[in-house]
């Protein structure tokens, strides 16, 4: 069984974001990074692989030149190769331009299985997954906490409010994994170091052949009309205990609607 | 006289042989093992000095007054006592040999007599302390727990029999006639006046049995000393020549494999990273595991061991060597098909394991805080190993508590342990009366005379920013010129690197190099003792070399200068926790205590352990972020020793001290164990209390109400 998974260099959380003119953000001003909810996909992946299940993993970005640094960061960890999709025209695409490529990019991977996180952290849509199943017309299994991978076909338990639930699909799918799936392994000297004799692809939208104008901020479906700054996080109250703190504390809580 | 020399060189012929076959073994072992790291030999001088005073001073045994002495009667005795040895030979091939010179003078035999004498005694004070504090009475608290016992009573054992056969010897060889010494020695003497009435006949045949005897015996001795622990009094003299000069604290050493630094950017395929197993030690590290003499004073000072947790300096080093030991055969055979099965298994255990030589909450529970370093009267290197065996683990295997991936997580993404990242970095300067100048980049002006590096609890942590901003007030007042690096600050990478993870200190390393260069920064102040350590001593491995104060040095020159003056009484007895990363690895000891002895009111008190023999607060080599879930906590048995002065004040100078002890001393406020008002702190905030003015909104009025004035 052969995984591709799916990942993709954000920037850095605690990094101050800035947006360029054209209303997207600057992806050079700041450092980047494997998405920490995609190093779940990539855990799940190798322990696949490491269970006898899998026999090859490739890890599938689309991004910017300096995205190299997250499929490295996936390789030290385990796998054997990527494909990076990078291409100046694919500045602005919005999710479902994204999904395209990523569907054209796998269909050439061929993969049995496609694991994902949950959710990218930098957008936040989580609808990716489900984007990407539905152009390769895949099932799909989203938000899974225990997957598992027998004859032919993949079980997961998933956890919604109220339940467990417990859903099979037949392979070829996709599965998005939550952060509740297993602690990601921390890459060691020695996955670095092989990491960088791992192959890694780099395919243009002309490999793919896509036309330009279907991605980009040309081809997204919706605009960005204005980014604005959140406003700063204003200071906590901090209450000081005289003899009345909890009563204070409960007025504060009334006051806010929380009690 | 023919019979006596046959024998005597047919026993010494044996002896030699089976010592001489050992001696060549472990000489094979040693070459067998990897270069050490270069340097071992630069120092002439110091090391000379060390020598001097760590060998023939006994400087580091006579720190523990009792045992000390004794060690010195015993080491001194047997360097006499060579002389003896000396004679003994020369006797066998002439029966009234003497040694040329000065071999009949009585001073001399006065000499050899005493120290016959004194190691006489030195044996007989070490069997009383190691009865009074044998393990079956003080269990874990024994120094002694863990160490090969019935081999250190057998040692003793010999030296008492040397003792006495050599003054049988000479006793008799004085009523024979054929003493060199017709005068001085006079416990031989005494011997020979109570076998001299056996008569004539008997005292022939008691010289040269007794001759035959105390050669014999010291043969075995010297047997025993090469298959034994007490193979110290050969290897200590060699392991103090090549040991890390002035000691082995402070900066640790790069990653280096076959004696050669790693360039981690670019590895090469043979290089060992850290170790692996016990043939990636150097030479060096198989000389320390050969030296060590199992007196455990590292273990009685060790707070992982005494707060329960497995590991032991003494019984880490000795694991190793009885490894060592176990696999030579292995290690050594050219053949390694038609080694015994013993030794094969031996050779194969993994060196870090649940099932290996060192267990893995061994090797986590080290604070690297340098106590047993600084014990060991042999200079074994105890921290450089457990560093060097946590790189393999944490490089080569990404094994490591798994709370620890937090931290290099967040290292690795924001810079800091916190995960605040570089925006947060000047936070602490809100509310400050002054501005405080940032160089976001820029080069540092020329009328500034300090760069202030304030790390990242002193920028993250509530209790360091007020240590933090305490400093920067007491700079400001003192007008002292200062800037910090503001966001392109990052941690000096050294928990990663006291957890093992070499690659990540380098990196980070490299960047504060980089930025500090770039800056132009020539000196700089530090408030967090690991910072001021990592900058201070290991920033020049990477070509940052700046001159770095830590804030009790610099506060305490600007008070005694004058430009600071403690004015206000701060009426409280302080204990003075001495930070390990400050004291014991960069030996600063006094500016803290001058600080605080300048302040008006203050009293100062010294805890049980304090100075070189400070006990860690428990956060040190990375240990602030792992979990201490084995044994008792060490920040709570610290802060019960600094407690038992009865302190008002706490006082400490590096956060994670502040911290650790601001923990227990909360928890033991909650346990109504001390008095409420007792409060944790840096000596920066209690300096900062009395170079204040009374403070408070009534404070300028009551100078100038009569009712309210002070008497």
């Amino acid at each position: 069984m052969k995984i591709a998974v799916l990942i993709k260099y954000v920037p850095e959380a605690t990094a101050s974001w800035r947006f360029a003119d054209d209303r997207a953000l600057d992806r050079d001003g700041v450092e980047g990074r494997l998405s920490e909810l995609d190093e779940y996909a990539v855990e799940q992946a190798i322990r696949l692989a490491e269970a006898g299940a899998a026999t090859e993993i490739s890890y599938l970005t689309m991004g910017p030149p300096r995205a190299v640094d997250a499929l490295r960061k996936a390789l030290a960890m385990g796998g054997d190769r990527a494909v990076h999709v990078v291409d100046d025209a694919l500045h602005g695409t919005d999710a479902a331009g994204t999904a395209a490529v990523l569907a054209a990019a796998l269909r050439r991977i061929e993969a049995d299985l496609i694991i994902c996180g949950m959710a990218s952290t930098d957008a936040e849509m989580s609808v990716l997954p489900v984007m990407v199943a539905e152009r390769l017309q895949l099932p799909a299994v989203v938000n899974a906490a225990v997957l598992k991978v027998a004859d032919g076909s993949l079980t997961v338990e998933r956890d919604t409010e109220d339940a467990t639930e417990e859903v099979v699909a037949p392979l070829p799918a996709l599965v998005s994994v939550t952060d509740r799936s297993g602690e990601a392994r921390y890459p060691s000297f020695k996955g670095i170091v092989a990491a960088k004799r791992k192959p890694v692809t780099t395919w243009s939208l002309a490999d793919l052949e896509i036309p330009a104008d279907r991605v980009g901020a040309g081809g997204a479906a919706t605009e960005v009309l204005a980014v604005r700054p959140s406003p700063p996080r204003e200071a906590g109250t901090v209450i000081t205990d005289e003899g009345d703190a909890a009563a204070r504390l409960a007025d504060f809580l009334a006051a806010n609607k929380l009690l | 006289m023919a019979l006596r020399l046959i024998l005597g060189l047919l026993m010494t012929a044996v002896a030699f042989t089976v010592a001489g076959r050992r001696l060549f073994m472990l000489y094979r072992l040693g070459r067998a093992a990897q270069p050490a790291d270069p340097g071992r030999t630069r120092g002439g001088a110091a090391r000379l000095r060390a020598e001097l005073t760590e060998v023939l001073g006994q400087r580091k045994l006579l720190a523990w007054t009792v045992p000390g002495v004794a060690h010195a009667l015993a080491f001194w005795g047997f360097l006499v006592l060579a002389l003896t040895i000396v004679e003994g030979y020369g006797a066998l091939f002439q029966r009234d040999f003497h040694l040329p010179l000065i071999g009949t003078e009585p001073w001399l035999g006065f000499l050899e007599d005493l120290f016959v004498l004194a190691t006489l005694v030195s044996v007989l004070i070490f069997a009383g302390i190691r009865v009074r504090h044998s393990p079956a009475r003080e269990g874990r608290r024994s120094r002694f727990f863990g160490s090969h016992l019935d081999a250190a009573w057998l040692v003793l054992f010999m030296i008492f029999n040397v003792v006495w056969s050599l003054l049988l010897y000479r006793g008799a060889q004085i009523n024979t006639g054929n003493f060199p010494f017709p005068g001085g020695a006079f416990a031989s003497e005494a011997v020979a006046r109570l076998i001299r009435p056996l008569g004539a006949g008997a005292n022939d045949v008691i010289e040269t049995a007794g001759l035959l005897l105390a050669l014999g015996i010291v043969l075995l001795f010297l047997v025993l000393v090469v298959h034994s622990k007490h193979l110290h009094i050969f290897t200590a003299v060699g392991n103090v020549a090549f040991g890390r000069r002035p000691r082995a604290l402070g900066a640790l050493l790069p990653v280096y494999s076959a004696g050669r630094p790693v360039d981690f950017e670019d590895p090469g395929e043979d290089d060992t990273i850290g170790r692996a197993s016990i043939e990636d030690f150097t030479w060096k590290g198989m000389l320390d595991f050969a030296t060590c003499t199992e007196c455990g004073r590292c273990q009685s000072q060790c707070p992982a061991w005494n707060t329960g947790k497995p590991l032991s300096p003494k019984t880490l080093i000795m694991g190793l060597r009885d490894h060592a030991l176990a696999a030579a055969p292995y290690l050594l055979a050219g053949d390694k098909s038609r080694v015994d099965a013993l030794a094969t298994a031996a050779a194969q255990t993994p060196l870090v394991g649940v099932d290996g030589v060192v267990h893995p909450d061994v090797l986590w529970s080290c604070t690297t805080c340098g106590a047993c370093v600084e014990q060991c009267p042999v200079d074994i290197e105890h921290v450089d190993h457990i560093v060097d065996m946590r790189r393999y683990q944490v490089l080569m295997e990404s094994s490591f508590p798994p709370e620890a991936g937090v931290l290099l997580r967040n290292l690795e993404h924001a810079g800091d342990p916190w995960g605040r990242g570089a925006g947060a970095r000047t936070e602490w300067t809100d509310g400050l009366d002054f501005p405080v100048r940032t160089l976001d980049g820029e080069r540092l002006p020329d009328d500034v005379e300090y760069l202030f590096w304030v790390g990242c609890a002193g920028a993250f942590d509530d209790r360091a920013q007020r240590t933090t901003r305490a400093v920067a007030e007491l700079l400001h007042t003192a007008g002292v010129s200062f800037a910090v690096l503001g966001g392109d600050e990052t941690c000096t990478g050294d928990p990663a690197r006291r957890i093992g993870h070499e690659v990540l200190f380098q990196q980070l390393a490299a960047q504060n190099v980089e930025t500090l260069n770039n800056a132009g920064v020539r000196r700089i102040v530090a408030t967090c003792a690991h910072c001021f350590n990592t900058l201070a001593n290991e920033y020049p491995q990477l070509g940052g070399a700046y001159e770095v104060l830590h804030h009790t040095q610099l506060l305490s020159r600007l008070v005694a200068d004058g430009r600071l003056v403690p004015v206000t009484p701060v009426d409280a007895t302080i204990t003075y926790h001495d930070p390990c990363y400050l004291g014991r690895h960069n030996r600063v000891f006094t500016p803290p205590r001058e600080l605080l002895g300048s302040v008006p009111g203050a009293r100062l008190t010294e805890p049980a352990r304090t100075r070189e023999t400070s006990f860690c607060c428990g956060a040190g080599g990375a240990r602030m972020w792992m979990d201490e879930t084995i044994g008792t906590r060490i920040n709570e048995t610290r802060t019960d020793e600094l407690l038992a002065g009865r302190p008002d004040i706490v006082a400490a100078a590096c956060p994670y001290c502040v911290d650790m002890l601001g923990d227990g001393v909360a928890l033991r406020r909650q346990q109504d164990r001390v008095d409420e008002h007792v409060v944790v702190t840096d000596v920066a905030e209690v300096l900062l209390r009395s170079v204040r003015e009374p403070a408070g909104p009534a404070a300028p009025l009551t100078a100038n109400e009569p009712r309210k004035a002070q008497p």
